[in-house]
């Protein structure tokens, strides 16, 4: 796929979903034994183009998720390269056992895609939110999780996910319009964090959409005269350590921001190991406070749960008193 | 170069129909290059030739070549 | 002798043997106990499949165009390492590692493809949906093996269950086989006092399965019912009646069988009886 300001603007405009949609579509021009699965929900996951050039290597099981991921381990059993994809809940947690005993336990190679992650679709309500995805799927053994800043990492982050010898869930967030994070190709790699802004006074650490988000937080804060270094930390599982260690020794304040409960996500993977870190400084965990709130659209919910650039402002002036 | 001709020339791009392939009575969905994806391709590409930012419902109303140069209109863009 | 009862006779002297493993392997067990009395209600289908009716290769447990294997109700595992070890896969030494620390041999089937146990299961009601995966795979790839599915009756409680049955009758998987084994218990109880499942057959011909009811401890009617069914467009369930423990007079139709301990004097009397079957 090339990588140039005008895909970028347009992967930006079309949203996270779609992006994946016209990325699974070329791999499918390189891969032979590509196959992706779904739940009934091909336009949602920007897969209709997809569907109709590639109707072999592409099957609607119906809304039946639990079946989804025991047919998607048979195929990948006898080597195809499997895509899994529909909505974050019930891509992850509706089928949560079969993901432990197939991917985890027998280690069927299979790219899970966890589409409308985090609060996007608000306006439905938390049965369609996910907050508690990177949690549950931190636990079980042998899963990369990674959640792409924009839509560029996006595509990124699903051709390496396709590749990976290891089974990967990519977490999708945003709507369209999703605000660039990259306006311009650069490297990615599974498992290495990307420092993004420089800054001496302490680190935040974000994925997903909440990179954009920090970054605007970190401007309006240099304004005040305190300087931020952002990290993306895409993947969240393998952690990057030493992102960890290094924003230890240079920082006075440490935060994480998610579009996720603030337990089990990016900032517990953070705490967990900063824990073994002799005089670490204090981690702020930003996310949604282990509550299920009213819906809303997505910027409501974005503010209700303190998540936009002001609101991780106010926050990190607090917490530097 | 006209504001018909950058009209087209953005549906020919944005859409990557063949020059020969097209005709102004394309609608959004009669044709498998005009679907979801290349619909909002095609607002992208329209946007940054115009200049303009397109309304979310203009978005949605925006299903023809003919009616989108009514919804232009709205926006000054004169053919 | 023809051949039908040729190989009637072979299948049935291996199901001796996979029941004399299953009887060593369940002693070995001593204080872990063993689900005995699951594995022994499917000792024909097991004997039946892997002594004649898969395609298999006895050099090689990874040859690429076998007939696939899935014990959707792993717990009944001791039948499938005793018929594995019939075949030659697992050699009788490592048996008697069942459920020692660290064995390759445990309660539930675990991923080991060089012994020739292909899928790890245990978690009911997941077996059906890899087995559509891999018969979807094989028409993909234009092979022409089969997959078989031995799934348990009071898994059939399992949602998970319905969903694979209702996808392969669409999916036109005609290569698909799901062998039902309804020895009408499960751990607490009997299906009728924990959860009745009613008529399995009306239940799994609605989905669109090609049915079939038949003594699944009788040799010979899953001989012929098998010889005279092929190429029949949809895939096959056979709801086979069983005993749960069946074989040994202690344990047929006992539901505390389901998972016990065998004891020194049990063993000792069921190799006699065994020993008299022959």
């Amino acid at each position: 796929m090339i990588v140039n300001e005008r895909n970028i603007k347009i992967w930006s405009t079309i949203g996270s979903r779609a992006t994946f949609g016209i990325t699974a579509l070329e791999l499918a021009k390189e891969i032979d034994n590509l196959m992706v699965l779904t739940c009934d929900v091909s336009t949602s996951a920007g897969l209709d183009r997809y569907r109709k050039t590639y109707p072999d290597k592409y099957l609607d099981l119906g809304i039946a998720e639990q079946n989804l991921i025991g047919v998607a381990a048979g195929l990948a059993s006898e080597n195809f390269n499997v895509i899994t994809t529909t909505f974050a809940p019930f891509q992850t947690i509706r089928c949560c056992e079969q993901i432990k005993v197939n991917i985890g336990y027998m280690k069927q190679k299979i790219c899970m895609v966890g589409i409308a992650s985090g609060l996007a679709l608000g306006t439905l309500g938390f049965t369609h939110c996910c907050i508690e995805d990177v949690g549950i799927l931190r636990a079980i053994p042998g899963i990369t999780i990674i959640s792409p800043a924009d839509s560029l990492e996006t595509v990124k982050a699903i051709q390496s996910a396709v590749k990976s010898q290891t089974s990967t869930y990519v977490r999708l967030t945003g709507v369209s319009n999703n605000p660039i994070v990259y306006e311009k190709d650069y490297d990615f790699k599974i498992g290495k964090s990307i420092k993004l802004v420089e800054g001496k006074d302490l680190t935040i650490f974000a994925s997903g959409t909440m990179v954009y988000n920090s970054i605007q937080a970190a401007k309006i804060l240099k304004k005040d005269n305190i300087h931020c270094t952002v990290i993306n930390m895409h993947t969240i599982k393998p952690l990057d350590k030493q992102a960890v260690e290094e924003a230890c020794r240079n920082s006075k304040l440490l935060v994480s921001v998610e579009e996720h409960n603030v337990i089990g996500g990016l900032g517990s993977a953070i705490a967990e190991y900063k824990s073994s870190i002799e005089k670490s400084p204090k981690l702020v965990i930003l996310g949604v406070n282990d509550y299920y709130s009213k819906g809303g659209e997505y910027q409501f919910l974005q503010n209700e749960h303190g998540l936009t650039p002001n609101k991780i402002v106010d926050n990190i002036k607090l917490n530097l008193k | 170069m006209s504001n018909l001709e950058k009209y087209k020339e953005a549906f020919i791009k944005a859409l990557e129909i063949e020059k020969s392939k097209f005709s102004d009575k394309i609608k959004y969905n009669e044709i498998p290059e005009w679907d979801s994806i290349g619909h909002m391709s095609l607002m992208s590409e329209l946007e940054e030739k115009f200049s303009i930012t397109i309304d979310t419902d203009d978005i949605v109303d925006f299903d023809s070549f003919n009616k989108g140069k009514e919804i232009l209109g709205k926006y000054d863009i004169k053919f | 002798m023809d051949d039908r009862d040729k190989n009637i006779e072979v299948i049935k002297k291996f199901t001796n043997e996979v029941r004399k493993n299953i009887l060593e392997m369940a002693f070995s067990a001593g204080a872990s106990s063993s689900h005995f009395g699951g594995a022994l209600s499917i000792a024909e289908i097991v004997s039946f499949l892997f002594s004649y009716k898969m395609k298999i290769d006895k050099q090689n447990p990874k040859f690429i165009d076998r007939d696939r294997f899935i014990l959707s109700k792993g717990h009944a595992c001791l039948a499938y390492y005793a018929a594995l070890s019939e075949v030659g896969y697992i050699a009788k030494e490592e048996l008697k590692t069942f459920e020692k620390n660290n064995s390759n041999l445990l309660g539930h089937p675990i991923i080991n493809r060089k012994l020739g146990i292909d899928f790890s299961n245990g978690s009911l009601g997941m077996g059906l949906s890899l087995g559509i995966g891999v018969a979807i795979a094989a028409k993909k790839m234009k092979k022409n093996f089969k997959v078989y599915v031995v799934l348990g009756d009071g898994e059939c409680n399992e949602g998970s269950v319905w969903e694979a049955a209702m996808a392969a009758p669409n999916l036109n998987l005609d290569n698909l086989y799901a062998i039902i084994d309804k020895n009408n218990f499960q751990q607490t109880g009997s299906n009728k006092e924990i959860m009745n499942t009613e008529s399995l057959i009306d239940k799994w011909s609605s989905f669109g399965w090609e049915t079939k009811e038949l003594n699944g401890n009788n040799i010979e009617e899953i001989y012929d019912y098998f010889e005279k069914n092929e190429n029949l467009q949809r895939p096959k369930a056979i709801i086979a009646n069983t005993i749960k423990g069946k074989g040994f007079s202690f344990s047929e139709n006992n539901n505390d069988w389901h998972h016990k301990v065998l004891s020194k004097s049990q063993y000792e009397k069921a190799k006699e009886e065994i020993k008299n079957n022959n």
